[in-house]
């Protein structure tokens, strides 16, 4: 079976969801066909036994019956059964093997749709929603592919087998009054399916309501008892465990009842065919072997009309299910490739924002309003500004997560709209303010941007990232698992592990957004010492990158060759450290605010000891160049 | 099953106990109503050996059982439907009982508990295992009952039909369970499998979507597409063997169904021949041989859940052991707290033999203001959390109002002592909910005096429903300023007259700051006020500070005294600690 065929095929947009099914049928008929005969053969096969125990009834009660004949129909009952087993288990299997294999497909073309999505998409999407509705779409769109349909034709063929054998050969009025209460099993289970169904879901929900309560207290115990509030939590939880109960009761009375009703209708089943058809054989219309048979065959076809209504379940969601599965695939991205690109534009790092106004798509207010400013290629600017006032935007914009208005960014003289997504985002080396870690190892996380990852140059980086150290004082050092979303990691360790992703990428322009608000100030000079100074990290290029770093310690950004500051999406302030902090605006009451009113500062371990101090801001002034003495701890 | 397993299951008893009568009234439905069930075949045996297989058939009497039948199966259809709902009913109850008791067991227990056991496994406890337990109700006890009755039935009916041929029947139990459990343990091997490659799909998409971005700009669709292909497909197998499996064990139980009828027509045959049995016991036993594997089917399928019962009651066994450390003298007291605090001596270690905090010794008058500071680890918050009562001090003695602090009762300690932390725990509920904790009995015009004298009451007026606006994800959507404001707030509706700040401010920026520390010197009046702070602006609005370092008071005094001492705190002050308060 090739799992991987056809799989472009589901991509064609179609109005329903049915066509994503159907279409891979249609594609694999040979397959479902096959398995559909397999069926056939198996249902015909078994009700042959009911069929010989009957002829093997009236043998014997005519006493016409010897005992090889007897060990012979007993050889013929297991060969039928030997074959009919194995035909509904290959069929079976092949169907929902299929069914399988289309879920697989499923799934990578999700994720093959997910990866084209802009930030935008996920904005109105949260992840978990997005995720649990899929797969339990995709898992319901499972059932049906495999389960549904195996039995309903599993179903369907042993009805009918049964009922030509019963009607044909025997009585059909005994037939239509035996299978009447039978019959019923399906519409039963199409009623009540839905209802325990959905009732189960009130059941879950108290369930979770009541797990994130205990959650919430657990991880809010201290809270929880620094205010004595043990029996107002108790209280609540009470409710909660009372909710649930009432829930799980509701639920009970429907798949109880539900579930004593299956069994009560094949026992009225059974009460009519003895007392009805007990009659028609005192009456010599059917013979006592038809009479055996006949308990045989209702005993036969309970479970395949049971599986039957579930398939009607089945049915009625796998429709919405595979209409949402069918919306999901047929997003269209909003940021693409234009089509007249410059396919073989290569960044070099000149940027050149030009009066860029931009509000997020839905919403009213302008985050960014008339932005300008240029860096040249190997320059640094800083971005300082209030949580808010637009910073990230920038870079979103800067990375084409979300579309800057035309003309408004270039990079190299290139509007970026007019780059390919793929070039740009070569060229940009990128550090989150999250500082975002894929639960990995160190290496693989540092080595992002590589397909295999190379450790020596994962560990300059490192190094670059005054990481290093932390790194090889882990027992597995870079190969390191760092747990879900690096939970393993200290947020400063995290964030100097992006930036050391960052550096590994080697892209001519990084961007650093407020990455570095976790790290100590000690650190944090070390780390941008490097950064400015990148030409001591051997990443095979000695090339100066372009760098924008945001921050709201003013600390990160004072060696800037330009200073930007923010304020409600505007620039409020520019200039240099030196001329900034002389202008008596918000950056000079900041760095008050932030620097206390001295201007010396010496850094201090944590243990207190006093390791090295930097010289004061006198020559900061003069413009030279921060000196440390010897390697960052 | 193990000793220790079984201990798990024994905390059933006691409420089992509880309910003893429903339980016999249960067993009693399950028997009436297995009984009706199973006495089906034996009833078609008599008709068609008394009333058809004769002379002279009797029509009549036909009518006359099947209608007799018809009654009865109405009144089981009734009493398993009751029976059912009753059981199920008996079972809620026993574990609503058992979570309540749980959650109140575990939230009063130390904090030392919290510490060493992580939130997950907790949590795990309360919700999972008693769901377990909840189960066991639902399907093992269920299942088990009326498949044990089932069987007991069958034994009985086919032994009472005939007991030669009953015994050749009998031959095929071994067959049964053997094939049964040896399918199921490897269904059971790929279950646990497919689960584990299920979550590791789930796991990785959910972390490549959250970090879609970064996939994105680093260029990595394709990779992470490949790489997440490899799961899928280790996840397609074991799905698809899976499926294999169980229809294999299903087919099986048909086949061996079919081959005991085989084996009944071979052998009653013959006895019908010999006359040995009549036709309508040779019938009736076709019937059973195919009614026997349901019962053993589904016990076998129980298994599952009587083993992950009895390792989640154990582990709600364990928990029900833990003691709290800290206990409340039964000559507790509560009076009203003036707000002197005095440490004596005191010595304090998490783990023994690891003093976190060294003979200390501090009087702290009432009102007075009193800042602490010291690098990160020195022992600041272990102070608070003993003034707190959150821990015991292992030496010396902390007192409150010249009293051991232990002769409080902890109702009296915590409604004193509050406390501002630099993470703000925030719960699902709204703004007034949050910021009384659900006491429902504090008005809403406490609330609001509480969040003016904060500064909180202008950014909550603006939130879409005010102080009624829900707070989603547990406020996630404030900004870290206005989240502190709200615990500021919290703080100060319970009125304490010792009110500890633990780096309350550290992780603002420095607009919010400023917000805050107004708000603290407007709150501090007529309060026992500690803070611990890195910012200078905080320390030394102080009467005093006292400096830590290495769970030891190395200096104190205030700003300037400090100052002209050129100590630690001199240090401190030149370094970037004081000023910043970012540590990793
Ligand atoms: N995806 C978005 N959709 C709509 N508004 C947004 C989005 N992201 C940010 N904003 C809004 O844009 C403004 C600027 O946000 P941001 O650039 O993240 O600020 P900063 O990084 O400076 O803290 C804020 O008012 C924020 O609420
Ligand atoms: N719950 C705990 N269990 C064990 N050790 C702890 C716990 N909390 C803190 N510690 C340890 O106690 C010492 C003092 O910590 P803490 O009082 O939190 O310092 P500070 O608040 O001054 O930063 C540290 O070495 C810390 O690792
Ligand atoms: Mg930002
Ligand atoms: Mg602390």
């Amino acid at each position: 079976m090739s799992i991987n065929q056809n799989e472009n095929n589901l991509e064609k947009k179609k109005p329903s969801g049915w066509h994503i099914v159907s279409s891979y049928v249609v594609q694999n008929w040979w397959v479902y066909l096959a398995a559909l005969l397999l069926i056939m053969v198996s249902s015909k096969l078994a009700v042959k036994i009911p069929q010989l125990i009957g002829r093997f009834t009236d043998q014997l009660q005519h006493g016409t019956l010897e005992v090889q004949q007897a060990a012979h129909f007993a050889e013929t009952i297991m060969l039928i059964s030997f074959f009919r087993v194995t035909t509904v288990w290959l069929g079976r299997i092949i169907i929902n093997g299929h069914g399988r294999i289309l879920v697989y497909q499923l799934r990578k073309q999700l994720l093959k749709k997910w990866s084209t999505l802009s930030p935008s998409y996920y904005q109105g999407h949260s992840v978990g929603d997005l995720l649990s509705h899929a797969l339990s779409d995709v898992e319901v769109v499972r059932q049906f592919a495999s389960m549904g349909i195996s039995q309903s034709i599993n179903g369907l063929s042993m009805l009918t087998a049964a009922l030509y054998m019963m009607a044909v050969h025997m009585n059909w009025h005994l037939a239509l009054a035996g299978l009447g209460p039978l019959i019923a099993i399906p519409i039963l289970v199409g009623y009540f399916g839905p209802k325990i169904k959905n009732q189960s879901m009130h059941y879950q929900s108290a369930l979770g309501s009541m797990a994130q309560l205990v959650e919430e207290v657990i991880g809010g115990i201290r809270v929880v008892k620094a205010f004595g509030n043990e029996a107002v939590t108790l209280h609540r939880f009470e409710e909660k465990v009372e909710k649930i109960v009432h829930e799980k009761v509701k639920f009970v009375r429907l798949s109880s009842l539900f579930g004593s009703l299956l069994p009560f209708l094949s026992s009225i089943g059974s009460i009519v065919v003895l007392s009805y058809g007990g009659y028609l054989t005192i009456n010599h219309t059917i013979t006592l072997g038809d009479f055996a048979a006949f308990f045989l065959y209702l005993a036969q076809l309970r479970q395949p009309l049971e599986q039957l209504g579930q398939t009607l379940n089945v049915v009625q969601r796998a429709a919405g299910s595979l209409n949402r599965i069918s919306g999901l695939l047929s997003v269209v991205p909003d940021v693409v490739d234009d089509p007249d690109a410059k396919k073989e534009h290569r960044v070099i790092g000149n940027i050149k924002v030009k009066n860029l106004t931009f509000r997020y798509p839905g919403t009213e207010k302008n985050v960014l309003e008339n932005i300008s400013f240029e860096v040249e290629k190997g320059k640094t600017i800083g971005i300082v500004g209030a949580l808010g006032s637009g910073k990230s935007t920038l870079t979103n914009l800067l990375l084409r997560l979300y579309n800057p208005p035309k003309g408004t960014i270039f990079i190299d003289g290139v509007d970026i709209l007019k780059i390919p997504l793929e070039n740009l985002r070569h060229g940009i080396a990128y550090v989150p303010q999250s500082g975002f870690l894929f639960s990995e190892k160190i290496l693989d996380n540092i080595g992002f941007s590589d397909n295999s990852p190379d450790l020596e140059k994962a560990e300059k980086a490192a190094q670059s990232a005054v990481v290093y150290d932390n790194i090889v004082e882990f027992p597995d050092g870079f190969n390191t698992e760092i747990g879900e979303r690096g939970v393993r990691l200290s947020g400063g360790q995290k964030q100097r592990v992006a930036i050391a992703r960052m550096l590994y990428k080697n892209a001519p322009i990084h961007i650093l957004d407020d990455s570095l608000s976790a790290v100590d100030t000690k650190t944090e000079r070390a780390l941008l010492h490097n950064l400015r100074h990148n030409s001591s990290v051997k990443l095979n290029s000695l090339r100066r990158k372009t760098t924008l770093i945001i921050s709201h310690r003013l600390s990160a950004v004072r060696h800037a060759d330009e200073i930007l500051v923010l304020a409600d999406g505007t620039v409020s302030e520019r200039g240099t450290h030196s001329h900034l902090i002389h202008s008596g605006g918000l950056y000079s009451r900041l760095w008050i605010m932030q620097s206390g009113t001295e201007e010396e500062q010496k850094v201090v371990g944590v243990d207190g000891n006093v390791r090295y101090s930097e010289p004061d801001l006198s020559e900061e002034r003069n413009g030279l160049p921060l000196s440390l003495e010897g390697e960052p701890a | 099953m193990t000793q220790k397993a079984k201990s798990g299951l024994l905390i059933l008893l006691p409420y089992l106990a509880k309910y003893r009568l429903r339980v016999v009234l249960i067993f009693a439905f399950v028997i009436i109503a297995s009984s009706i069930d199973q006495a089906q075949p034996y009833i078609i045996k008599n008709i068609i050996d008394n009333h058809i297989s004769v002379p002279h058939p009797d029509i009549r009497g036909i009518f006359r059982i099947s209608m007799g039948y018809l009654g009865l199966v109405l009144f089981s259809f009734g009493l398993t439907y009751y029976q059912d709902v009753l059981l199920q009913f008996t079972g809620q109850s026993i574990v609503r009982e058992i979570r309540t008791d749980l959650f109140r067991h575990i939230q009063n227990l130390s904090l030392k508990y919290f510490d060493q056991n992580s939130s997950g496994r907790i949590i795990t406890n309360v919700v999972s295992d008693t769901e377990a337990l909840n189960n066991f109700f639902t399907d093992f006890l269920t299942n088990t009952i009326r498949g044990i009755f089932s069987l007991v039935l069958i034994v009985f009916f086919m032994l009472k039909l005939n007991q030669t041929v009953a015994l050749y029947c009998f031959l095929m139990v071994p067959l049964i369970l053997g094939a049964s459990l040896i399918i199921r343990r490897g269904i059971q091997k790929v279950n646990q499998e497919m689960r584990t490659r299920l979550s590791a799909a789930i796991s990785f998409l959910a972390e490549n979507l959250s970090g879609m971005a970064i996939v994105q700009i680093f260029n990595q669709e394709l990779k992470q597409q490949k790489e997440f292909d490899q799961r899928n497909k280790l996840l397609l197998q074991s799905t698809i063997l899976e499926n294999r499996l169980n229809l294999l064990f299903f087919l099986v139980t048909e086949f061996l169904g079919d081959a005991g009828v085989a084996g009944l027509v071979w052998f009653g045959g013959g006895a019908v021949i010999r006359g040995s049995i009549s036709f309508g016991v040779l019938f009736a036993f076709t019937v059973y041989m195919r009614r026997f594997f349901q019962p053993i089917n589904n016990i076998t399928q129980q298994l599952n859940v009587l083993q992950s019962t009895i390792v989640s009651s154990e582990r709600i066994r364990k928990t029900f052991k833990e003691h709290p450390d800290i206990r409340e003298l039964p000559s507790a007291v509560s009076p009203s707290v003036i707000g002197r605090v005095a440490f004596k001596n005191v010595t304090f270690a998490y783990r023994a033999g690891q003093n976190v905090l060294k003979n200390i010794n501090l009087e702290i008058k009432p009102g007075e203001r009193v800042g602490f500071v010291g690098a990160t680890g020195a022992g600041k918050t272990s102070l608070m959390n003993l003034l707190a009562r959150f821990y015991d001090v292992n030496g010396g003695v902390l007192e409150i109002d010249g009293q051991d602090i232990k002769n409080y009762s902890l109702e009296s300690i915590r409604g004193s002592v509050g406390i501002v932390q630099q993470d703000v725990t925030l719960f699902s509920g709204s703004v007034l909910d949050n910021i009384r904790f659900f006491r429902k009995e504090i008005p809403e015009i406490h609330v609001v005096e509480a969040c003016r004298l904060v500064g909180a009451d202008g950014f909550i007026r603006r939130l879409p429903q005010g102080y009624h606006t829900v707070l989603s994800e547990r406020g996630s959507t404030l900004s870290s300023g206005e989240r502190q404001l709200l615990s500021f707030a919290r703080v100060m509706v319970f009125d304490p007259k010792i009110l500890i700040l633990d780096e309350a401010t550290a992780s603002l920026d420095s607009i919010s700051e400023a917000v805050l520390q107004e708000a603290i010197t407007k709150v501090s009046y007529g309060r026992t006020l500690l803070v611990i702070a890195h910012r200078l602006s905080t320390v030394q609005q102080m009467d005093y500070i006292v400096v830590l370092d290495h769970g030891r008071i190395v200096e104190s005094g205030s700003h300037e005294e400090l100052l002209r001492h050129d100590g630690f705190y001199q240090r401190l002050h030149e370094s970037g600690i004081l000023l910043e308060g970012v540590a990793v």
